[in-house]
């Protein structure tokens, strides 16, 4: 865990989190020989959001790879290049086209370590999320059809200097690594990004703010949510605490049952749906290592079991706000 | 060679070379002018090592076929009939070459240089070799052999990522892999070898056409003639009798000619026949599936007995002293032998080196006891050089 960070000293210019993520790729690239990108347009187009622009002139066709319309062969081709020593990060358009490369993900990569011992470090990264207006296909979030998956590691960041540093441990990382990107985010945040501290370590939950009587643990753009909701909670004299986690495989137990032991109400939320959601397996995690500690339900805030709508009222009552998640905080308030 | 009635097909056990088939394969030699010079250039050695590659494949396949009779394993999947269009191919790379072999290849795994010790004891879900006993599939990163996983089709890609990754290097590295008439029906199949056309990957894959994708005939899985089937993606094709060991090495040179001066990805079609089921269990289905007469056709062109023929009819002496007859029972001898030796080994790997069930959750993620070092360095010094069967 880390604690809030704190903006000291002179203002640097601030860097968006799909800049931020650019930054981190293009440093990883110019530090490392081996890491190459691959993917649908990222070359003269620069990526469908632009997170690959610029790449192909400074570092040429080599290893700023434009691909087919095959996301089983960009994932195929990251998998054996990836074996043979480099490091690839293959680029989903929208994370949701990452189903056309699940067989290559779930049953090469992620379990190839353990079948023979050959590591697969490869970062396969793109767009997730909704609140975009964009739809069943281009707003999905994806963490937990892979969840149920050894061997894979899974991140989301919710700051553009999260975004930096986990990008650049994610393409260092000797495993497979899902890095999901809020698109909601992508140019809506900006920050700082501080000199010197850059890696941010897989695995690490960030304490975004410090309470009392209830835990919001959360991660992507619904931490920005919790953090609304937190304020208007405050207002009611309600000390809350946000849980970032940040890595979603492997996740930070210790921070997640701390956070518990402090405030014993918790409500877990997230973008993804909600049967079978990443929530589920949270409230077991707590349910079976910090029972003693809860004096309330352990509470799913999540849109319903439906497809991402795509008309925007329909989209507006799908995704959980501050709203929806004071609702629930008073409920287990009451308890 | 020797037949083993309990083990060959029907067909193989009183396998006598027939006329017309020795005639058919006498044809094939001069068919193609540039097969025909590949293989008047083959030394006495890699004659012998084709003869010996295959055979050592055919006895390894017994020897599992013996354990599932044995009830030491449930099952397994074997390449009968099917040996030269394994061992043909591996014999036209070099030892810094890669291969991604499905199940059925596992003579691409010895060829290679993998000890026939390493592929029973993956066989026997031991813990002393690379899968530790977590998987059947096994493959060694030193000898350039790509362990695969079970879905066919799926090695395409990740081998068009080797080469990829061979040639960002600046290494003059060739990737082979095979697909069943099957697997090429995969998606993955397309996309990965699309890919590594218009990257002009330097990348092989064999069509290994053998009439069945487990237990539905070509001709209902697919309409097109393979024959053409590189043309859809712009790349050279090529046939070869698969049965017909020196045409797939022949054909194989030059595939591996075309890729190493950058005109790759090439498709090599291989028509050949399974002689058997899908796997162990199933040999009866597959005799129910097609008509007789295609084993009865096909079991007259058993590629080790068609190409040991060959080599006992062949003029020129293996070696000097000794009728070929001779030299072709030394090297049975030998590989016999060698067969039986890993066998013993593997089974005391069994009785002394079964995976600890305490090691369960290890090996999933790496940890900093695991080297850092790619599983498949940058090519070895020995680039050039042949592998340790080839």
């Amino acid at each position: 865990m880390e604690g809030v960070p704190a903006t000291v000293g002179a203002p640097l210019p601030e860097t968006t989190y799909l800049d931020a993520i650019r930054k981190g790729i293009w440093e990883e690239m110019e530090a490392d020989e081996s890491v190459f990108v691959l993917g649908e347009d990222v070359g003269a187009y620069g990526g469908a959001f632009k997170v690959t622009r610029g790449m192909l002139d400074r570092f040429g066709p080599d290893r700023v790879l434009d691909t087919p319309i095959s996301e089983a062969a960009i994932v195929g081709a990251a998998i054996g290049a990836a074996m043979m020593g480099m490091r690839p990060v293959a680029e989903m358009q929208f994370i949701d086209f990452i189903a056309c490369a699940f067989n290559m993900i779930t049953n090469f990569a992620a379990s190839s370590r353990y079948r023979t011992g050959i590591g697969v470090p490869m970062v396969i990264r793109g767009p997730a999320g909704g609140g975009v207006h964009a739809g069943p296909f281009h707003s999905g979030n994806v963490e937990a059809f892979f969840l149920n998956t050894p061997g894979l590691k899974m991140v989301q960041p919710s700051t553009a200097r999260d975004a930096h540093g986990l990008i650049k441990a994610a393409i260092r990382d000797p495993d497979p690594v899902l890095f999901f990107e809020h698109k909601l985010l992508y140019r809506h945040i900006k920050e700082e990004l501080t000199p010197g501290d850059e890696i941010i370590p897989l695995g690490k939950a960030a304490l975004r703010r410090q309470g009392d009587d209830l835990t919001i643990i959360s991660y992507g753009a619904m931490v920005h949510t919790a953090l609304k909701a937190a304020s208007e909670l405050e207002n009611d004299g309600v000390s809350t605490t946000v849980l970032d986690l940040r890595t979603l495989l492997p996740l930070d137990n210790e921070a997640i049952l701390a956070a518990v032991a402090r405030t014993g109400k918790v409500i877990l939320l997230h973008e993804a749906t909600r049967t079978g959601g990443l929530g589920g397996e949270l409230a077991a995690i707590i349910a079976e290592e910090a029972f003693e500690y809860l004096d309330g339900p352990i509470l799913r805030v999540t849109p319903p079991d439906t497809p991402v709508p795509y008309s925007q009222p329909l989209e507006d009552a799908f995704l959980p706000n501050a709203g929806t998640v004071t609702a629930a905080a008073r409920k287990l308030l009451d308890y | 060679m020797k037949r083993y009635p309990a083990y060959d097909p029907p067909e193989y056990v009183d396998w006598k070379p027939e006329p017309d088939v020795m005639k058919g394969f006498t044809a094939t030699l001069s068919r193609e002018p540039r097969r025909a010079a590949v293989v008047a250039d083959l030394s006495t050695d890699k004659l012998m090592g084709l003869y010996e590659g295959m055979l050592r494949f055919r006895l390894h396949d017994i020897t599992l076929k013996r354990w599932v009779r044995q009830g030491v394993l449930s099952k397994a999947w074997l390449g009968t009939g099917e040996e030269a269009v394994t061992v043909g191919n591996v014999h036209a790379l070099r030892a810094a070459d890669l291969v991604g072999p499905m199940i059925r290849n596992a003579g691409a795994c010895h060829e290679m240089g993998m000890p026939l010790a390493d592929l029973f004891r993956a066989y026997l879900g031991t813990a002393d070799q690379i899968t530790h006993g977590r998987d059947i599939h096994t493959g060694d990163p030193r000898r350039g052999v790509v362990p695969p996983i079970s879905f066919v089709g799926s090695l395409v890609p990740v081998m068009a990522g080797m080469a990829l990754a061979a040639r960002l290097r600046g290494e003059k590295r060739v990737a082979l892999t095979w697909v069943g008439d099957g697997a090429s029906r995969t998606g993955e199949f397309h996309e990965g070898f699309n890919f590594a056309a218009v990257r002009k990957l330097p990348l092989i894959v064999v069509l290994q056409d053998n009439g069945v994708a487990l237990g539905t005939p070509t001709r209902t899985h697919t309409r097109a003639d393979f024959t053409h089937l590189g043309a859809a993606y712009g790349t050279a094709s090529l046939t070869c009798d698969g049965n017909h060991v020196l045409d797939v090495l022949a054909a194989t040179s030059q595939a591996v000619a075309l890729c190493r001066e950058g005109a790759g990805p090439v498709l090599l079609v291989a028509k050949t026949f399974r002689m058997g089921g899908h796997a162990t269990h199933d040999e009866a289905e597959a005799r129910a599936i097609f008509p007789a007469r295609l084993f009865k056709t096909w079991g007259r062109r058993d590629p080790i007995g068609m190409y040991e023929t060959w080599l006992e009819q062949r003029q020129q002496p293996l070696m000097g002293g000794r009728e070929n007859r001779q030299v072709l029972a030394e090297i049975e001898d030998k590989v016999s032998r060698e067969v039986e030796a890993g066998a013993q080994e593997a089974l005391d790997s069994r009785r002394d080196s079964m995976p600890d069930g305490r090691s369960l959750r290890e090996g999933v993620f790496a940890t900093s006891d695991d080297s850092t070092e790619p599983a498949f360095p940058p090519c070895p010094v020995s680039a050039t050089g042949a592998a340790a069967h080839r």
